[in-house]
C-alpha cells in the first residue's frame, strides 16, 4: 500500500496511470494548485538536469599533458631535496663543533709534539750551551787566554781561560 | 658533554701554558779544591759532579756564593756575590732553547773576565776562573 507522499512523487514524475491515477487526482484537494506544482517541479528537473550535468573539456590533451608536468617537477623536487634534509642537516650543532675543534687541536698537538721530537737529533747543538764570546781583561791579565771544549756526552759547556791572575786562598772565603 | 668538553680544553690550555712556564737559573761561585775528606757534591752541582771531576781533576766543590732567579721575560739580571768576587748576569733575551747571558767576573771591583753565552735549558755552563789558593775558582750556570 503506496502511501501519499509515495504516490505524489509518482505523480510528479507521470509514473501512475489508469484507475491508480484517477484515483490520486481525485483525492487532492486542489488539482489546479498541483499541477502548477507538478509544472514547476518539472522545470527545476529540467534546469537541474542542464546545469548540473558535466561539462566537456574542450583541451583535454593540454590540460592532463599540463598536469603530468606539474607531477612529474613536483616528485623531482622531493628527490633532490631529500639528500638535504637527511640527518647530515643537524651534524653540525654546537657540541659537535667543539668535538672537532677539540679533536684538531689534539691532533695538532700531537703531531707538533712528533715533528719535534722527530727533529732533536738533528739539533742537539743547539741545546748545548754556546759561548758566543768571552775575553779576559787585558790589564789586569795580560797573559789570559780562553778555550771553549763542549761535552755532547755530558750536555756541558766549558769556558776555560788560562794565565788569570792567581789569589791567594783568603779569596775563597764565602 | 658540554662539562667533559670543558676539562679537556682545560687540560690542552694548562699542558700549552704549562710549557711556557718560568725557569729558574742558577748561578754559582764554586771553589774546587782537592781535600783528604771532601765533603758532599752541593745538590745543585749533583748532574755535572762527573764533569767537574773529569775536567778539573779536583774532589770537592764547596759553593762559596749562589744566586737563584727565576726568569720570566729574559730580560732579567742579577748577581752572585762571595766576599771578593762578584758575578753578574745580564739577561739579553730568550732563544728556543734558552737564555742569551752577559756575565762579567768581578774581583772586588775588577773585572777579570766577560763572556756572552746562549745558556740551553740542558745544558750547564762552567766557567774556570782564577786560581785561589791551592784551588780554583769556578763559575757555574744551570737552568733548574
Amino acid at each position: 500500500m503506496k502511501t501519499f507522499e509515495q504516490k505524489w512523487t509518482a505523480w510528479l514524475d507521470d509514473e501512475l496511470s489508469g484507475p491508480e491515477l484517477s484515483e490520486f487526482e481525485a483525492s487532492l484537494p486542489n488539482k489546479a494548485a498541483a499541477q502548477a506544482e507538478k509544472a514547476e517541479a518539472k522545470k527545476l528537473g529540467q534546469l537541474l538536469k542542464r546545469e548540473l550535468s558535466a561539462h566537456r573539456l574542450k583541451n583535454e590533451e593540454f590540460f592532463s599533458h599540463q598536469l603530468r608536468e606539474k607531477i612529474v617537477h613536483e616528485s623531482g623536487e622531493q628527490h633532490h631535496e631529500r639528500p638535504r634534509r637527511s640527518p647530515t642537516s643537524h651534524w653540525w650543532t654546537i657540541p659537535r663543533l667543539l668535538w672537532a675543534g677539540t679533536a684538531s687541536l689534539a691532533v695538532f698537538l700531537i703531531c707538533t709534539v712528533l715533528v719535534m721530537h722527530q727533529e732533536r737529533p738533528a739539533e742537539e747543538s743547539q741545546y748545548l750551551t754556546q759561548i758566543l764570546n768571552a775575553r779576559v781583561d787585558p790589564v789586569v791579565s795580560p797573559n789570559g787566554t780562553v778555550s771553549i771544549f763542549e761535552v755532547k756526552q755530558d750536555r756541558v759547556t766549558v769556558l776555560w781561560t788560562e794565565g788569570l791572575q792567581s789569589l791567594p786562598a783568603d779569596y775563597a772565603a764565602k | 658533554m658540554l662539562r667533559s668538553l670543558a676539562v679537556v680544553i682545560s687540560v690542552l690550555l694548562l699542558t700549552m701554558t704549562a710549557s711556557k712556564a718560568a725557569e729558574t737559573v742558577w748561578s754559582g761561585l764554586v771553589i774546587a779544591e782537592n781535600v783528604t775528606e771532601p765533603q758532599p757534591v752541593p745538590p745543585e752541582l749533583n748532574r755535572i759532579e762527573g764533569s767537574l771531576k773529569k775536567f778539573f781533576g779536583y774532589n770537592e766543590f764547596k759553593v762559596i756564593g749562589q744566586s737563584q732567579k727565576t726568569v720570566r721575560t729574559g730580560q732579567e739580571d742579577w748577581l752572585a756575590t762571595s766576599k771578593f768576587f762578584s758575578l753578574h748576569v745580564d739577561a739579553r733575551g730568550e732563544t728556543p732553547g734558552g737564555y742569551v747571558l752577559n756575565l762579567k767576573l768581578y774581583k772586588e771591583k775588577e773585572l777579570l773576565l766577560e763572556t756572552e753565552a746562549k745558556l740551553s735549558k740542558r745544558s750547564p755552563l762552567v766557567i774556570k776562573g782564577p786560581q785561589v789558593g791551592g784551588g780554583q775558582l769556578l763559575l757555574v750556570l744551570v737552568v733548574q
